[in-house]
């Protein structure tokens, strides 16, 4: 496990710096003065401070800024714990619940009145106002587009820093395995993977839904968490976790006594699949592949992504059935990393479903689970 | 041991909670607001504003999955159903007893593939011609140049929400007296726990384990387990000069005598809760501390005595300043108290910096649920602060929370 971590620190520098310096250059090239992200793995990237979990989406307000011709950032906290030294005292704004006061420190942040060009991550309806009062010269731009963007290839560092989220992950998921017995349910399944990853050190779940009974009438069901497990039930796990602001995610599907002989086709199925995604998981390669992928191989994707990025969080690349157009649009390359879901179902079995991290490399695709899903 | 407020039954609030009627009382809501204001649709992209509108529960958590992955719902004005777009369509929680018709695949809002076959959808349900408004905008549908009016920007459905959820349904009060009472075991379970060298973490883990076992649905946020400086100027630097609250828990290890600060949240049934204490590590408090907790009581007391329908957030306020010698007793980048329901901080914001000319004109309702959080402080000697949740009724209000003040 990882080091013990007794205060709320930044970002490593050099992180922060290689971050901000890729913010910056696509900035420039996009000819945006000003940045808002409200967004908070945007924050994350560009200021390098932990801020304080919330579960669930927020609505849009600038949390962090940053001016590109001075790369100075303004922050939203109430204090300077965790807060680097590049950003003095001056630029941290206290929680407010004004927004009279949001627009005074909005507008008088370096070349407020004169930049041309203002970007967010995010709108309301009520963005356009705040923007034309803060920045009276500027036209609005999408920065969500731009940081997605900047975030889409990893740096080596935080390739590293998933690879510790998986890690930590999959502790946490063994503990909710072992817990798996008759009568449980997805719920205290649920429970036993939290208690293990804050005893691990980490309290930021990236799914509170952690394992649930698939269904066996209709694809991609699950049974109500409260649902006792019985023999013979697929149960699948879907964990995820932040440490250190980074997504380690992985699934594995199992049940009490091990799979049962009726899932045995399944199984198989998963493996064929499973192969078929990494194959297209390749540098260069459109990411509708993935979904050709379950074509070809006769099953039906899942409603969910079959692939999302990981990093900070809301990461690309975003690979669903439901975007399609999208999916063709977006190259895989080498510096990804994403975690791939593979589910296969049958009538009156269930489902299987399974999903590993994997970096995307110049070889191919590489694994970042110690206990990969696949038999071999 | 003092005891928790609630010392009486409370006959407000039904025994358990009534999901499809809590649904039906929402929407009317929120109807009733979108007639009045002739709205023919609303649609919602706001994670709580969808939990509101559709009763939906799903444990999506964090940014990971939150913005790419959001569940929508159109509210229509002549439909007592909503609708939902929704990748998890499969699982019950998500359906949340909605017909078929109701039930449609995921709106990627984030994407420009997504709002282009979203907006069929969605005419189709309302009609192309229908007064649409939006609670939240994104950038592709910005770019699609849609639901937008002669400013350019949409109609703002966020404030029919507000609007709608302050008051609160019997059944929303159910749900949040259990998320209370689930979020009280856990609290109960890692005070068994408390001892010198057990880790924040360690705590959050307790806490963690026993609501889940116990039916959360959610953790809400990254529990808060602050061991508090004697001075402000131990403490972080702050904007305002007074004191850092929230600050994030890590593998600290507890020593004796520290004085913890909590606050934590649970969601049950999408309706959140929210708990507060000042406890002390492996000692029993000692005499400056036991007239802190005294003086808390006071000011809380003095702010009930005045909290009933039709109160002025001013009249909450002067009263707890009074009963805390004329200086404000709660923290300045914060309030004396706020609302609680789908979100764990919403209006009424009673002494927020939104200004003393809005809480002497902002009347409370019956209905309202008001958590109240005043603070202590006495600079060299730490202080003392806790929560209690109230209902506003007309001639007062009701405990929601029951309790004890253990160690003081």
């Amino acid at each position: 496990m990882e080091a013990t971590v007794t205060d709320v620190i930044p970002d490593d520098a050099e992180l922060r710096a290689a971050r901000r310096a890729r913010v910056l250059a696509a900035m420039e090239a996009a000819g945006v003065d000003v940045l808002i992200a409200g967004r908070e793995p945007n924050a994350r990237y560009i200021a390098g401070v932990p801020r304080l979990w919330i579960n669930g989406s927020r609505p849009f307000g600038p949390g962090c800024v940053i001016e590109r011709a001075t790369g100075s950032i303004h922050l939203v906290s109430t204090w300077d714990e965790g807060v680097p030294d590049d950003i003095p005292h001056e630029n941290l704004h206290g929680i407010t619940f004004n927004r009279a006061n949001t627009l005074a420190w909005l507008s008088k942040i370096e070349g407020a009145a004169t930049a041309r060009s203002v970007a967010t991550d995010g709108l309301m309806p009520s963005t356009l106002g705040l923007i034309r009062s803060a920045f009276p010269q500027a036209e609005l731009a999408d920065g969500e587009r731009l940081m997605a963007a900047v975030r889409r290839l990893k740096l080596p560092a935080e390739i590293r820093a998933i690879r510790t989220s998986v890690r930590i992950a999959e502790h946490a998921l063994a503990a909710a395995q072992a817990a798996l017995g008759a009568g449980m349910t997805g719920r205290r399944l649920t429970a036993a993977f939290m208690e293990a990853m804050a005893e691990a050190g980490v309290t930021t779940p990236t799914t509170q839904d952690v394992a649930w009974i698939t269904g066996r009438d209709r694809h991609w069901a699950q049974a109500s968490r409260d649902a006792p497990v019985a023999v013979g039930d697929l149960v699948a796990f879907d964990a995820g976790l932040m440490a250190d602001g980074y997504v380690g995610e992985l699934g594995r599907t199992m049940s009490i006594g091990g799979l049962p002989p009726s899932a045995r086709k399944l199984r198989q199925q998963w493996d064929e699949l499973w192969d078929r995604l990494l194959e297209a998981c390749r540098d260069g390669a459109p990411a509708s592949g993935l979904l050709d992928a379950y074509d070809a191989s006769g099953a039906t994707a899942p409603p969910v992504p079959v692939a999302r990025g990981l990093g900070l969080g809301n990461d690309l690349p975003f690979v669903t059935g439901a975007l399609r157009r999208t999916a063709a649009d977006q190259k895989l390359e080498a510096g990804m990393v994403v975690a791939l879901t593979a589910y296969v179902w049958e009538q009156g079995v269930g489902g299987i479903y399974g999903q590993e991290p994997v970096v995307i490399t110049e070889d191919g695709p590489e694994l970042l689970s110690s206990a990969p899903y696949r038999r071999t | 041991m003092t005891a928790g407020l609630m010392s009486a039954a409370v006959g407000l609030v039904p025994d358990k909670p009534d999901l499809a009627r809590m649904r039906r009382d929402r929407t009317g809501r929120i109807r009733e607001t979108m007639r009045a204001q002739g709205l023919d649709a609303v649609v919602l992209l706001g994670n709580t504003n969808v939990v509101y509108a559709t009763g939906a529960i799903w444990p999506l958590s964090d940014a990971s999955r939150t913005y790419f992955e959001q569940p929508v719902a159109v509210v229509l004005a002549d439909d007592e159903l909503p609708h939902l777009f929704s990748p998890n369509r499969a699982d019950p929680r998500m359906q949340a007893d909605l017909p078929d018709d109701h039930l449609h695949g995921p709106a990627h809002l984030d994407f420009d593939e997504g709002v282009e076959a979203f907006l069929p959808r969605l005419y189709e349900i309302t009609g192309d011609k229908a007064a649409i408004a939006i609670d939240e905008w994104t950038h592709a549908l910005r770019r699609a140049d849609v639901l937008v009016g002669a400013t350019g920007a949409p109609v703002d459905a966020g404030h029919i929400i507000s609007r709608a959820k302050l008051i609160k349904t019997p059944d929303e009060l159910a749900c949040l007296r259990a998320g209370l009472r689930i979020t009280e075991e856990g609290i109960r379970e890692v005070q068994s726990r408390l001892a010198p060298g057990v880790r924040q973490t360690d705590l959050t883990a307790v806490f963690l384990r026993t609501i889940f076992d116990a039916g959360a649905d959610a953790n809400i946020l990254d529990p808060i387990w602050q061991v508090m400086p004697d001075r402000i100027a131990d403490g972080p630097w702050t904007t305002t000069g007074d004191l850092a609250l929230p600050l994030l828990s890590t593998e600290r290890e507890l020593e004796a005598g520290d004085v913890l600060w909590l606050d934590l949240g649970i969601s049950y049934e999408g309706v959140h809760s929210d708990f507060g204490r000042t406890w002390i590590v492996g000692r029993e408090p000692s005499a400056v501390q036991r007239e802190q907790f005294q003086r808390w009581r006071a000011v809380l007391d003095a702010a009930l005595g005045v909290t009933r329908a039709g109160a002025r957030n001013s009249d909450l306020t002067a009263a707890a300043t009074q009963a805390n010698g004329g200086k404000k007793p709660w923290l300045p980048h914060f309030y004396l108290g706020h609302g609680l329901g789908i979100d764990s901080a919403e209006m009424p914001f009673v002494g927020s910096d939104i200004g003393e000319e809005f809480d002497a004109s902002y009347v409370l309702e019956a209905g309202m649920v008001l958590v109240l959080e005043p603070v202590i402080w006495d600079d060299g000697q730490c202080g003392y602060r806790s929560e209690e949740v109230v209902l506003i009724t007309e001639d007062g209000w009701e405990p929601l929370t029951d309790y004890p003040y253990d160690p003081f």
